[in-house]
């Protein structure tokens, strides 16, 4: 057994690759005895190889100097997130039931308002939601989805549980990443792959395509419809991404300024003239859309797309005002909106969440302040973050008040511990705290790419794994139930 | 197709001939350097900021830096925009821009190319890095021509390296009429012509001239060859109709309301480089020539712009045509 792994510690926390009684989980035994036989060199070897591709496909942020030119690269790690067969199932068919009923939830707030009616959730959190747009009110998208794109963030609690901790449903980013991850993967460390037993990833971009076709306004035949992507630009940070998307599916990557809506029907600004669009998968927010309606002074938009949208002429995907469900303190009501509309139990839990909407909830909060996280619910990017336990009586004292003052305002959850993988630190592998983004795309059906986003923490101390912290991803393996696929082997034949 | 995509890829085409261009006159200059044949290599270097239209730029940076060389001006700053480390970053940051048009290994190359340039190089080391210039805008057009769908925009990066070879070509010509001025004397004499094989090799067009003449290196030979020669690919007329042919397929389904302003400007710019003669043309003024040919690709480069790349079609047309 390599020195490597044999001075691996899992910390406190539940481990993805070593159970509490220090075997390894069956997920991780073939890989595990595949990388016994590295010792750091190695390990470190293959890294600088993995760093260099990632260089070289340009997956890089600039670190603004004035001469040096640094490019950097987001940290990436070569020990894969492994996820059991069944297991995966069980979160598949999870995931596809929560955007099941997110999808109903938005179109009955949009429509027949009967959970409201019902008690479900309160009228005002709906309608007073800033992300709640009145435009959009008594209009349904084609095949009533909203939600065609989301990613849904999990955690593995210490019952090794998986928990819901957020919902994206408004432009939700890191796809390109899960597909350049394997890529990588596959360059540098193919040895490392068990067999034909890894789930491939790059079905996405085909599957993304055949939704976004699906979606089309009515009328346009399945052969003529013509989808873009509309990005924000070369400055944003998720263009590599918007721009990867755009080559995979073979479409055209527009901003705002390549189209121009005349009489309800959007077009593209082509060198031999205008050309129709049908479905814009934008990834540029609601608020900048149309400055006719939205924003004024945004020019990321096109002016006269939300009436064209509403008129039937074009999709845009995801749909105009998803905000509302992947807001805080709806997610509190998540669990009771899958009951309420498939009078099922939600497959995945929600991490614990109390919101001063409700009575009992706010009692609750107020009475485990010291025990509790407490967030205010339209804040991101953890400001205005409250952590009871490491709290001060004053601070306790003045929270408390100010929650009194406007419990709407403030959700509380416990502190959430979370699972880790093994992450190299330039000496050994420690553990690393590990969120997981799957992806989930909605047209006739939800589909669930196998796998996702693997984002981990810059440090073993450290519970923030967004890349903006100095975190890293990693690659998502989702072991296949029958190692040998009858259309794998064909395969082989071939190139034989 | 998308005309912002277009003209995206036309620039792509054009900062990647500049990059190759520049790489290969920087390599002439520091050969010329090191032979010590021509007075000093801070004269090349003169020529070439001259011929680039870059003086002003130059002596202000000098004010600003005094130490700096012509040579680190024209190939490592980033303040001058035009210089071959600007040339390499723009590229790249087009190809960042309109990469889903690429195919991985163009953007790849290209990305290289610009990692590869992102620090100056070690003392010796410029001809290295001038020779990886020229072999990775080798490898980009070959893979390009090999990885890339043959479509509107593959014509358009054309019509961009062409119109750049052609702007470039004359250049170099022209830093003949900034390098020392010959005496009537000294015309045919060694220096003379130690100075248009200087040219020639900026150009990669020494051992194109030897096959091609089989004779002594002189003013009006050279001349001929890089500027009307058609077989020659770094001439004028050479550049010329190649932009022209890939220019009449990238437009093929404009309308002529948006074309037909470059397509005359590079059709009259074909018959005129036709109907002269360079014996004529150095008679008469070698420099006022090239500084009327650049000055026509200019209005080209206007053209296109103007009509085709951000020519807006109005709304209204379209919606009443559709």
């Amino acid at each position: 057994m390599s020195e490597l792994l044999q001075r691996y510690h899992p910390g406190p926390g539940p481990d993805e690759m070593v159970a509490t009684d220090g075997s390894i989980r069956p997920a991780y035994r073939a890989f595990h005895d595949h990388i016994s036989s590295w010792d750091a060199q190695t390990y470190m070897d293959r890294q600088a190889i993995a760093d260099l591709d990632t260089l070289n496909s340009g997956i890089t942020f600039t670190v603004y100097s004035d001469d040096s030119g640094t490019e950097r690269i987001f940290p990436f790690s070569l020990v894969p997130r492994i996820i059991a067969p069944a297991e995966w199932a069980r979160v598949e068919r999870g995931l596809q039931q929560r955007v099941t009923a997110l999808n109903r939830f938005l179109g009955d707030i949009y429509g027949e308002q009967a959970c409201i009616r019902d008690g479900v959730i309160p009228a005002e959190l709906v309608f007073d939601h800033p992300a709640y747009r009145l435009r959009m009110a008594g209009f349904t998208p084609p095949l009533g989805v909203y939600c065609h794109i989301a990613g849904v963030d999990l955690i593995r609690d210490v019952e090794g549980t998986f928990r819901v901790l957020e919902d994206n449903l408004r432009t939700p980013s890191g796809v390109s990443y899960v597909i350049e991850n394997r890529r990588t993967m596959l360059n540098t460390v193919p040895d490392l792959f068990p067999e034909d037993r890894v789930e491939p990833v790059d079905g996405y971009p085909e599957r993304l395509l055949e939704m976004l076709a699906a979606v089309r306004p009515e009328g346009v035949p399945a052969d003529q419809v013509r989808s873009v992507i509309l990005t924000p630009g070369p400055y944003n940070s998720a263009y590599f991404e918007h721009s990867f998307l755009a080559r995979q599916m073979g479409i055209e990557l527009v901003e705002g300024r390549d189209l121009v809506v005349d009489n309800d029907r959007v077009y593209l600004r082509a060198t031999t003239g205008l050309e129709r669009v049908h479905v814009i998968y934008r990834r540029v927010d609601d608020d900048f859309l149309d400055p006719l309606v939205f924003r004024e002074d945004s020019i990321l938009g096109v002016a006269g797309l939300v009436n064209a949208y509403l008129a039937g002429n074009v999709t845009v995907v995801n749909a105009i005002g998803t905000g509302v469900a992947d807001d805080k303190t709806t997610y509190r009501y998540v669990p009771e909106l899958i009951r309420y509309y498939l009078g099922e139990e939600p497959i995945i839990p929600n991490v614990d969440t109390y919101t001063g909407w409700r009575t009992d909830d706010l009692e609750y909060m107020l009475d485990h302040l010291h025990e509790l996280v407490l967030k205010p619910s339209d804040g991101s990017g953890g400001y205005g973050i409250i952590v009871g336990p490491q709290a001060s009586k004053a601070t306790l004292e003045a929270a408390r008040e100010r929650v009194r003052a406007a419990p709407r305002q403030w959700i509380a959850q416990p502190v959430q511990e979370f699972s880790t993988i093994p992450s190299f630190n330039g000496e050994v592998f420690e553990p690393r705290r590990a969120d997981l983004r799957p992806f989930v795309v909605t047209g006739e059906s939800s589909w669930v790419l196998p796998g996702g986003l693997t984002r981990v923490a810059a440090n073993a101390e450290s519970y923030i794994v967004n890349s903006s912290q100095g975190g890293g991803s990693k690659d998502t393996w989702i072991l296949r139930a029958d190692p040998t696929p009858p259309g794998r082997q064909q395969h082989q034949r071939q190139e034989q | 197709m998308l005309s912002r995509t277009a003209e995206g890829l036309y620039w792509l085409g054009r900062y990647l001939e500049r990059a190759e261009n520049l790489a290969r006159l920087a390599d002439v200059n520091l050969q010329t350097t090191t032979e010590q044949v021509s007075a000093d290599g801070t004269e090349a270097w003169d020529a070439v900021i001259a011929t680039m239209g870059a003086q002003d730029a130059f002596e202000e940076a000098q004010a600003e830096h005094p130490g700096l060389t012509p040579a680190d001006f024209v190939i490592y700053s980033m303040h001058y925009p035009q210089s071959l480390r600007s040339t390499i970053f723009r590229a790249r940051s087009l190809a960042r821009e309109i990469r889903e048009y690429l195919s991985r290994e163009v953007f790849e190359e290209i990305n290289g190319l610009y990692l590869s340039t992102s620090r100056p190089p070690g003392e010796g080391s410029h001809r290295a890095l001038y020779a990886n210039v020229k072999r990775s805008v080798a490898a980009i057009l070959g893979l390009f021509d090999n990885t890339v769908l043959l479509t509107e925009g593959r014509e358009w990066f054309r019509v961009g390296m062409f119109l750049e070879r052609a702007d470039m070509t004359s250049r170099i010509i022209d830093t003949k009429y900034f390098i020392l001025l010959p005496s009537p004397n000294d015309v045919g004499g060694p220096l003379d012509r130690y100075q248009w094989m200087a040219v020639l090799r900026s150009a990669s067009a020494l051992e194109a001239f030897r096959k091609h003449h089989h004779g002594t290196v002189t003013g009006p030979r050279v001349a001929d060859l890089l500027m009307f020669e058609r077989a020659f690919p770094r001439s004028l007329m050479f550049s010329l109709l190649a932009m022209k042919r890939h220019f009449e397929r990238a437009t093929e389904h404009t309308p002529d309301s948006r074309s037909v302003r470059a397509a005359r400007e590079i059709a009259l710019l074909e018959l005129d480089l036709r109907a002269a003669d360079s014996a004529d043309v150095i008679r008469s003024g070698l420099h006022q020539f090239l500084d009327e040919f650049q000055l026509r690709l200019g209005r080209i480069d206007e053209a296109l712009t103007e009509d085709i790349f951000r020519g807006l079609p109005e709304a209204t047309t379209a919606g009443a045509s559709a």
